[in-house]
């Protein structure tokens, strides 16, 4: 299951170090981003300033960046989509697969609006057997809002990790990756080359910043600031191995509750067909990645693409070089051939060379 | 004794009140509260038996299957920003533009030289020289830490096209330096020399910007990677040429002679070749090639087109309007040149953006023959333990050397920023 990273990176090594990683499960997360206060707490960053509104949302806290490692996005999904609510109707109408009674807040005839349900009704009718009310029904048929707390993926693949010029960016003994601030000298190659978007350089410091996994916490056999302070256990830390399991059973759990959506991100795939060649702080989520601002596939864009663009590229150039040399040789032959032009272009050439 | 006065108040770290509190009591001592392995980490209210958090053992196929039925098809909607925006200004775009007329300048004077125009070529190779001197100031000047730019030469990493390119700009200036120097010194044979074995270097610097922008998340740059690195080579080329062509006419190289007739071959053939590897470009881009139609990039792109054009066509009309309007072709071949980079670099700062390309991308769906690939999965290795050995045990101390000169270097030059030792992430507090 393990997966390790090419052997040609700048890399610390140490006899004992495992790969260690965070799992973060969103369907615990209950956004108090107490992770993002722990994360600014420990590593020293600054806030950035609390702002309603931020694309009508309700997260105040922006997205990650530069001062922001952790960050806890709301996922906000106004309506539910036709589908589901449509679904949740019938299932309510049809009795819910025999196992909701009938509710009368709902479409029953009572004269509300199929769509409006009255989660007060709903919880009245607990009076009847506990698990008669199909709740993830009703749920469906409601406003989702979903919370995640989003991080440094610290992947096997990691663009950053290749891009860097410096070797300010380095993979650590727990298999992570982290940005010595002493070295990066701000190039900002890093920012484009994460296809996560994690990474940013700071407008005032210069230099770029991520999430460190807390590697000075682990080193001293802490775990990482959020994970410690989360108060759901929404984000767990510990050995990469151990978490997909654990992160694996939790889906399973999942799935037999009733909730087929539930799935890994960045873990659990074919190592061919893994994000990043396996994340090493993967989630689990319930919406298609991109409701949480997440790309379906990922991959190291430099290991993607460095030789076939360098081929072509350097193909290229030294077709041009070959394309000038010709220019010229041809231009000479003409010149010394048989024309009109031959006297004027040999008188030419004298004036020039003298 | 209250029970106040009872509580252990141990620091963590260190010596309580001590001067450098944050340095440990003796070497290798063990942090207090800590336990061993993490073990604070696996108490949990989840854990517990009566929660069935995550009880049995997972259906592994099912947990992989439910990952790929998500991430599959077409995206849903789409709550970015999903990529970062290059954080790139002008400078990068004009250091784009000099190390492509150096390099087009580079190949032009070995061009010249194997025709046997020596004079040509001496003026060719001090063309590059003064086209390649802004490169580095620009590129410095780009940089977050404009004082730690020597880190770039820290360390030598093929992987990184940045890294590669830093040390391709160090390798040519040095090399077509010498080769002048070795013209003012009057010793052609020992410029030509150089100027032959300059053109491996140049040929890097005039095409590794393309691959730059393509090793990136940027939809734009991304899906062009394989041409990205041809247009720009055909920039450099076509305005290394102009330059070139312009300089020599100023100095009086006559009309009709076949380094004049040479070059405006070369620019004519490398500007049409720019042209037809857009199109090509655009029109198997789709999606992602919409950024490059708006706002100020797609300005500039249609821009540079034009000035491409009208080169085109002046050249085509050169017979009844005269050398003149040659001249005025190569110069809108640099400004078309200039042009195109800006609009490329501008362009993929649109794309990123563009949240909408960037998640379409990410499943596959933007061009039709550029599927997502695996990454060169094939090399990756167990990681082992390797202590340096020898010489290369003193290489090693290379890298180290570079980031203490770059950081003396930063205080010297009073660049540390506002706010540099703000982060408790390693950085020594630097002062003014």
């Amino acid at each position: 299951m393990t997966t390790r990273a090419a052997p040609t990176e700048i890399a610390i090594h140490a006899p004992d170090a495992q790969r260690m990683g965070f799992f973060t499960d969103t369907t615990v997360c209950i956004g108090c981003k107490a992770c993002e206060v722990a994360c600014k707490q420990w590593n020293d960053l600054p806030a950035d300033g609390s702002r309603f509104g931020r694309g009508s949302s309700y997260d105040h806290t922006g997205s990650l960046n530069a001062s922001t490692w952790r960050h806890v996005r709301f996922v906000e999904i106004a309506e539910p989509t036709p589908q589901a609510r449509e679904d949740a109707v019938q299932r309510l109408e049809a009795g819910g697969g025999g196992r909701v009674p009938d509710i009368p807040a709902t479409g029953g005839g009572s004269g509300s609006g199929a769509g409006d349900l009255d989660l007060v009704a709903i919880a009245s009718q607990r009076a009847a057997p506990p698990g008669a009310v199909d709740v993830a029904a009703a749920v469906a048929a409601m406003d989702e809002w979903v919370f995640m707390s989003d991080v440094c993926k610290h992947c096997t693949n990691a663009g950053c990790l290749d891009a860097c010029p410096t070797g300010a960016l380095i993979r650590t003994e727990f298999e992570t990756v982290v940005l010595q601030a002493d070295v990066c000298n701000g190039c900002g190659y890093c920012v484009p080359a994460c296809p996560f978007g994690v990474v940013a350089r700071d407008p005032d410091d210069g230099r770029a910043a991520k999430c460190t996994l807390c590697y000075d916490r682990l080193q001293d056999g802490l775990e990482p600031a959020c994970a410690k302070s989360c108060p759901t256990d929404s984000i767990q830390f510990g050995p990469y191995d151990e978490l997909v399991d654990l992160a694996a059973r939790r889906v399973g759990e999942l799935h037999a509750r009733g909730m087929p959506d539930a799935y890994l991100y960045g873990a659990s795939d074919d190592p061919d067909q893994e994000l990043a060649g396996g994340l090493g702080a993967f989630f689990l989520l319930t919406q298609p990645p991109e409701r949480y601002g997440l790309p379906a596939q990922a991959d190291s864009p430099v290991q993607e693409n460095v030789l076939p663009a360098t081929t072509a590229a350097y193909g290229a150039a030294l077709l041009a070089a070959a394309g000038a040399a010709a220019a010229f040789l041809g231009a000479a032959r003409r010149s010394a051939g048989h024309g009109p032009l031959r006297f004027a272009r040999r008188r030419a050439i004298r004036s020039w060379q003298r | 004794m209250s029970e106040h006065d009872a509580h252990d108040a141990t620091p963590a770290l260190g010596t309580h009140g001590g001067p450098a509190g944050w340095q440990r009591a003796h070497p290798d001592a063990p942090v207090a509260l800590q336990r061993n392995r993490w073990q604070d980490a696996a108490w949990s209210f989840l854990y517990k038996d009566d929660t069935r958090y995550a009880p049995a053992p997972a259906d592994m196929e099912a947990v992989a299957q439910a990952s790929r039925r998500m991430r599959a098809g077409e995206p849903g909607a789409v709550h970015g920003p999903v990529i970062n925006a290059p954080v790139w200004t002008w400078e990068v775009p004009l250091y784009f533009w000099f190390g492509g007329v150096a390099t087009g300048a580079w190949f032009v004077s070995v061009a010249c030289d194997l025709a046997g125009d020596h004079r040509s070529a001496a003026i060719a190779r001090r063309v590059s020289l003064v086209a390649v001197a802004p490169s580095p100031v620009l590129l410095i000047a780009d940089l977050g830490r404009p004082g730690r730019f020597l880190n770039m030469l820290r360390i030598f990493k093929p992987r990184s096209p940045m890294n590669l390119g830093a040390w391709a700009l160090v390798g040519f200036s040095g090399l077509a330096a010498a080769a002048v120097g070795a013209d003012l010194l009057g010793r052609p044979r020992a410029a030509r020399a150089i100027g032959g074995s300059n053109v491996v270097v140049g040929s890097y610097l005039g095409s590794y910007t393309g691959v730059l922008l393509a090793t990136t998340a940027v939809p734009l740059w991304a899906r062009s990677r394989l041409f990205l690195g041809p247009i720009f080579v055909c920039t450099a080329a076509a305005t290394g040429a102009a330059a070139t062509r312009l300089t020599l006419v100023a100095a009086g190289l006559p009309h009709g002679h076949p380094t004049r007739t040479a070059l405006g071959t070369i620019e004519t053939g490398a500007m049409a070749g720019e042209l037809i590897l857009s199109s090509l470009n655009e029109r198997r881009l789709g999606r992602a090639g919409l950024s490059l139609e708006h706002g100020t990039p797609g300005r500039l792109f249609r821009a540079a087109k034009w000035g491409v054009r009208i080169g085109l066509g002046l050249r085509l009309l050169r017979a009844p309007l005269g050398p003149r309007a040659h001249d005025v072709a190569s110069l809108c071949y640099l400004g078309a040149g200039l042009a195109f980079r800006y609009a490329w670099v501008g362009a993929g700062q649109v794309s990123a953006r563009d949240d909408e390309t960037v998640a379409r991308m990410a499943r596959g769906a933007v061009t039709f023959d550029d599927r997502l690939t695996g990454g060169p999965r094939g090399r990756r290795l167990a990681s082992i333990a390797r202590a340096p050995r020898g010489a290369g045990r003193l290489a090693a101390r290379y890298p180290e050397l570079v980031r203490r000169a770059s950081l003396r270097a930063e205080r010297l030059l009073g660049m540390s920023g506002t706010v540099a030792g703000r982060r408790g992430t390693g950085a020594p507090p630097t002062h003014r």
